[in-house]
């Protein structure tokens, strides 16, 4: 399949738009960037790179990817460290955090690092910058996981690599910890030309819905989320029978599963036992899923809910938005940062929260339908892949002028 | 013909600084002692993000104190502040404090509560470019109009003043100046820009320019 140019996305986001970023990026001039990670495939970083890469590129910005390599055994090791950088507690030997290094000095010695500005993504490769202490380029290390309550054993040995760079990148400031290095701010961002979030034809929606035997008779109201305590699904469906007794509506329940995942199995019992025998909730549990189905699920929604206990940046609230259906949203994560409540869609802190609003935006199309559109400009504005190329090549105007807050361009 | 009139445009890269407020004596200690490319970030960039999804606030201020701490007269003091009455972040910066110091006084109560969450104190790296198009007179402005995007029109008609120190917009200014049409200049200036989006503020411009053609 042939990936969308810059020229494609003037459609979606405006001439404009893309016109000034090739502006921009004249401004920037002959600049190189490398970005490091540890995985080609899977995962939100690597299919961000996949897009952003020969976008830059397209825009005049030389930019590489590399891909750390190593065994097993230190890919057990980064995952422990995933983990624990997200609050679990665990204690990390000396062995443990050596081979750690010896697989950061090892990758090192495999590769170059000559261009402009070296973008090092997540604690995988954040070590390399500790054999190139001679560097003359600008490092920064972009963190994609939330470090707000990170197990302090293992952040102290990582801070003292971490303050070795000339700065940080954050999601968003509730992500971010206390550091000695200018700290920006960049959203995660949806790619509107991929199949999860790209315009789908009504033939292939209806398709889809009745491939998974969903009627459509009624509103549908419906929640993307994997199977796991913390998407709260069974709130969900006690939202929806809240709900049920003053608005007819179906619920549509959605997810996928980590293989092999013995939580998943137990929760997804749960959530059969709690909707009972009702046959306007819908449960689909896919092992894999095909993005442009999710996309059709969601555009055939008349809200769209992710009432998460607790959450990363929860783009699935952007695929919505983007797709201008009204979304009920936890207040929780990066959620608040997308939805501005009562204009960009709404904000609950309970499951009676969730239920009064189901009655509203199903009572009240127009607001529902106002919530939408501004939801759709919000994510325009902020969480599109297009704002993402503008701040890497914001980025590589600031990081050369580390002290000035205001940058006039002539 | 008058003078060459060369669009700009801006656009700003957010930092974060680790700083927070729970209550509203923290904030005001933020508000007293943060760079001014703070106060920056809090106002002028935020109200043009608020503006295209009809947030009715003009500031992060005011939005954190009404849906954090319920203080609505004092979030209201906020978003009346009109930021096209400020051409330095200095005036602007003593308007925000004075009145939070002004409200203390009247209601102290409200400064020992903790907020339901925090405010993130960030910054901005603001940067300011010209782009490649041009008016030299109404008609190839009037074109001109239809092409530029909604930052350059954000940062002609609100927030250049930080940088020009004039006390109006750049486009009435010009077509004022350089074209001698003082009358739509200043049906121009006086376009409230609270009741626009910026896509609805580049119809208004158009609207008003296109009848006096």
């Amino acid at each position: 399949m042939t990936l969308p140019s810059l020229f494609d996305y003037r459609d979606v986001v405006g001439k404009n738009v893309v016109e000034e970023l090739t502006i921009l990026a004249s401004y920037v001039g002959n600049r190189s960037i490398k970005m490091v990670n540890s995985t080609a495939v899977g995962g939100g970083v690597a299919e961000m790179l996949h897009r952003v890469v020969p976008l830059l590129n397209e825009l005049g910005i030389q930019t590489t990817w590399e891909v750390i390599k190593g065994e097993p055994d230190f890919f057990d090791i980064t995952k422990s460290f995933h983990n624990a950088l997200q609050g679990k507690q665990e204690h990390f030997s000396k062995e443990t955090l050596d081979t750690y290094l010896h697989y950061n000095e090892l990758n090192n010695k495999d590769m170059t690092f000559d261009e402009d500005l070296i973008v090092i993504h997540d604690p995988q490769p954040a070590a390399l910058i500790h054999w190139n202490p001679k560097r003359k380029n600008k490092w920064v290390w972009r963190c994609h996981i939330d470090l707000s309550h990170p197990n302090q054993q293992l952040w102290r040995f990582l801070q003292t690599y971490i303050e070795q760079y000339d700065a940080a990148i954050f999601s968003s400031p509730l992500f971010s910890p206390e550091l000695a290095i200018p700290q920006y701010q960049f959203y995660p961002t949806i790619d509107p030309l991929a199949d999860k979030n790209k315009e789908l034809d009504t033939d292939y929606i209806d398709q889809v819905l009745e491939k998974y035997g969903i009627p459509r008779d009624k509103p549908l109201v419906t929640q993307i989320s994997r199977y796991d305590p913390w998407k709260d699904p069974v709130g969900v469906i006690q939202a929806y029978q809240l709900a049920r007794k003053y608005v007819d509506c179906r619920l549509l329940l959605v997810g996928d599963k980590a293989a092999d995942d013995p939580e998943a199995e137990k929760i997804l019992q749960t959530v059969k036992e709690t909707a009972g025998n009702d046959p306007d909730i819908h449960i689909i549990y896919l092992t894999k899923s095909i993005a442009s189905e999710i996309n059709a699920f969601q555009r055939a929604s008349d809200v769209v809910l992710q009432k998460s206990l607790r959450e990363g940046f929860a783009l699935t609230v952007s695929e919505a938005l983007w797709k201008r259906r009204p979304v009920i949203g936890s207040a929780v994560g990066g959620i608040p940062a997308q939805i501005i409540h009562g204009y960009t869609g709404v904000l609950v802190h309970s499951v009676e929260g969730a239920s009064l609003q189901i009655r509203g935006l199903l009572n009240q199309p127009d607001f529902a339908a106002k919530l939408g559109e501004n939801g759709h400009q919000r994510v325009k504005d902020e969480f599109l892949i297009t704002q993402n190329l503008k701040r890497y090549l914001l980025l590589l105007l600031a990081v050369e002028r580390p002290d000035e807050s205001s940058i006039l361009l002539e | 013909m008058g003078d060459l009139f060369q669009f700009s445009s801006s656009t700003s890269l957010s930092k974060l600084t680790g700083r927070r407020a729970h209550n509203l004596e923290e904030l005001l200690e933020l508000a007293k002692t943060c760079s001014d490319s703070s106060i920056f970030f809090h106002t002028f960039s935020a109200f043009r993000k608020m503006r295209e999804v009809q947030v009715p606030y003009n500031n992060d201020f005011a939005i954190w104190i009404s849906q954090n701490l319920a203080e609505e007269a004092l979030s209201e003091k906020l978003t009346a502040i009109e930021l096209a009455e400020h051409n330095t972040i200095a005036g602007l910066r003593k308007r925000i404090v004075t009145i939070i110091e002004d409200y203390k006084k009247e209601a102290s109560e409200a400064f020992e509560r903790t907020a339901v969450k925090p405010f993130y104190l960030c910054d901005a790296v603001r940067i300011v470019y010209l782009t490649d198009k041009f008016a030299y007179n109404l008609k190839s402005f009037r074109e001109a109009l239809d092409s530029i995007s909604v930052d350059s029109i954000y940062y002609h008609f609100i927030e250049s003043r930080l940088q020009t120190h004039q006390s109006t917009d750049d486009f009435s200014l010009w077509i004022e100046e350089s074209l001698d049409m003082p009358q739509l200049a200043a049906k121009i200036r006086n376009i409230d820009m609270h009741i626009y989006t910026l896509e609805g503020l580049r119809r208004k411009i158009a609207a008003l320019i296109d009848s006096h053609i």
